[in-house]
């Protein structure tokens, strides 16, 4: 049965919750509603997974140092001490000092026989050398070749999911993948960037879980 | 171990805050009760708040997280509502327990940051999202093939369909505890969730995770 033949849980839905709980009884008999009220079930199953955890060591103290800076009640507050207040200052000094730099090379060009700004050269030493990013490199295509051969033994899961479930394994390979490429393309634009492929490691890894669980779920 | 008083107090607050050095009647988990607590919090009791932290911390930042799409925006949210619960615990009637009327804090305080970054739609990233420390959100331990999928739907629906069912569904509150938290009455907040899991289904149908389902 598709959803063109029955539109009970369709109906439901627009009629309200109680009408969706009260489908039990219709989903007994039609195993497209079943189905639906599976999925309808499954999101609550599956919200719990979005809470987040991590460590705030220094949280608590940021709170008592707030609170202890804080008027007595009724007063006007102070701004918070927030984490981004700190390079402010910094960060507006160097910008007005690179500012100055600018005007004087712009304003001041053949003053005392200086190359056009456009012409100097930024010394770029990068954090990683060449050596270490070959290294890194042969390590992470050795990795990806693995990841590549268990893809290749999941693709006909793949191609024709028969659960809900495997769907759902399928759409978050393929949000992998989408944000894989993103981030490779950005590391092409800057190889040496760290940042970038630890984040890029840690979706190789999560890919690499995803397809194991894959697997496990399509031979239960 | 007042907060507010002159600063000659305060360094004690800090010394207390850092070393953890706090009586054993003040500790976290003691038998303390919303009255009791409240009186501490208005007295500007450093303790108090420490005690309402290991209450309700980690949750206060999950949800904050789930609202404002990063970790570092979530912890501001928290220290935020703190300090509007210490400012305002005078003026708090006790309506609802005390513990609601923080999670209402900091709901409102998320709002707020929301209004005032207008930054959410750039920067809403979900796993993996970084503190300038370098930490990240663990995932739970029992996760679920739909997480990431669920997880970016969430991010589109509606605030306070959003808010219910982040608060429902995630975190476990009560219909009665949404609604004093969101402020409407327990029948609105359980209109919210159906709502929110309706408008879920459809875009989770969108994207081909799920069958698909009518209006």
């Amino acid at each position: 049965m598709n959803s063109g033949e029955c539109r009970q849980f369709d109906k439901a839905l627009a009629r309200g919750q109680e009408a969706v709980a009260a489908l039990e009884i219709h989903t007994a008999s039609c195993g497209d509603c079943r189905e639906r009220l599976r999925v309808w079930k499954e999101i609550s199953q599956a919200a719990p997974a979005l809470k987040k955890e991590w460590e705030s060591p220094d949280l608590f103290s940021r709170i008592a140092r707030a609170l202890a800076a804080a008027p007595p009640h009724g007063a006007q507050a102070p701004a918070l001490p927030r984490r981004r207040a700190t390079w402010i200052p910094a960060a507006a000094a160097a910008a007005l000092f690179v500012l100055s730099m600018i005007g004087l090379s712009v304003f001041k060009p053949g003053e005392s026989g200086r190359e056009p700004i456009s012409n100097l050269r930024v010394s770029r030493e990068p954090l990683m050398t060449e050596q270490t990013l070959n290294e890194v490199e042969s390590a992470e295509a050795k990795y990806l070749q693995s990841i590549e051969k268990l893809s290749r033994v999941a693709r006909p899961r793949l191609e024709s999911p028969g659960t809900a479930l495997l769907a759902a394994y399928k759409e978050k390979l393929e949000l992998l993948d989408s944000a894989i490429a993103e981030t490779r393309d950005q590391i092409q634009q800057n190889r040496f960037n760290t940042h970038l492929r630890r984040e890029l490691l840690a979706m190789y890894q999560e890919k690499q879980r995803t397809l194991q669980d894959l697997m496990k779920e399509a031979k239960s | 171990m007042q907060i507010g008083r002159p600063p000659e107090d305060r360094s004690r607050i800090s010394f207390l805050a850092k070393e953890g050095n706090l009586p054993d009647s003040d500790r976290p988990g003691g038998p303390r009760d919303d009255e009791a607590l409240l009186e501490e919090c208005r007295a500007g009791n450093l303790s108090a708040f420490e005690h309402l932290y290991e209450m309700h911390g980690a949750r206060m930042k999950s949800i904050a997280a789930n609202l404002l799409g990063n970790l570092a925006d979530a912890e501001d949210a928290v220290q935020d509502c703190f300090l509007k619960v210490y400012r305002g615990a005078a003026s708090f009637r006790g309506a609802s327990r005390l513990s609601t009327w923080i999670y209402r804090v900091l709901v409102n305080s998320c709002y707020d940051m929301l209004r005032k970054r207008r930054r959410y739609p750039l920067e809403a990233r979900s796993e993996g999202e970084t503190l300038a420390s370098g930490r990240e959100a663990v995932t739970p331990a029992s996760d679920h093939p739909l997480r990431l999928s669920l997880e970016a739907c969430v991010k589109d629906l509606e605030p306070r369909r959003r808010a219910a069912f982040l608060l429902f569904e995630v975190e476990g509150f009560t219909h009665r505890e949404v609604g004093d938290i969101l402020g409407v009455p327990e029948g609105t907040s359980k209109t919210l969730l159906f709502e929110a899991r309706r408008e879920l289904q459809r875009r989770l149908w969108k994207r081909g995770v799920v069958p698909r389902v009518g209006a």
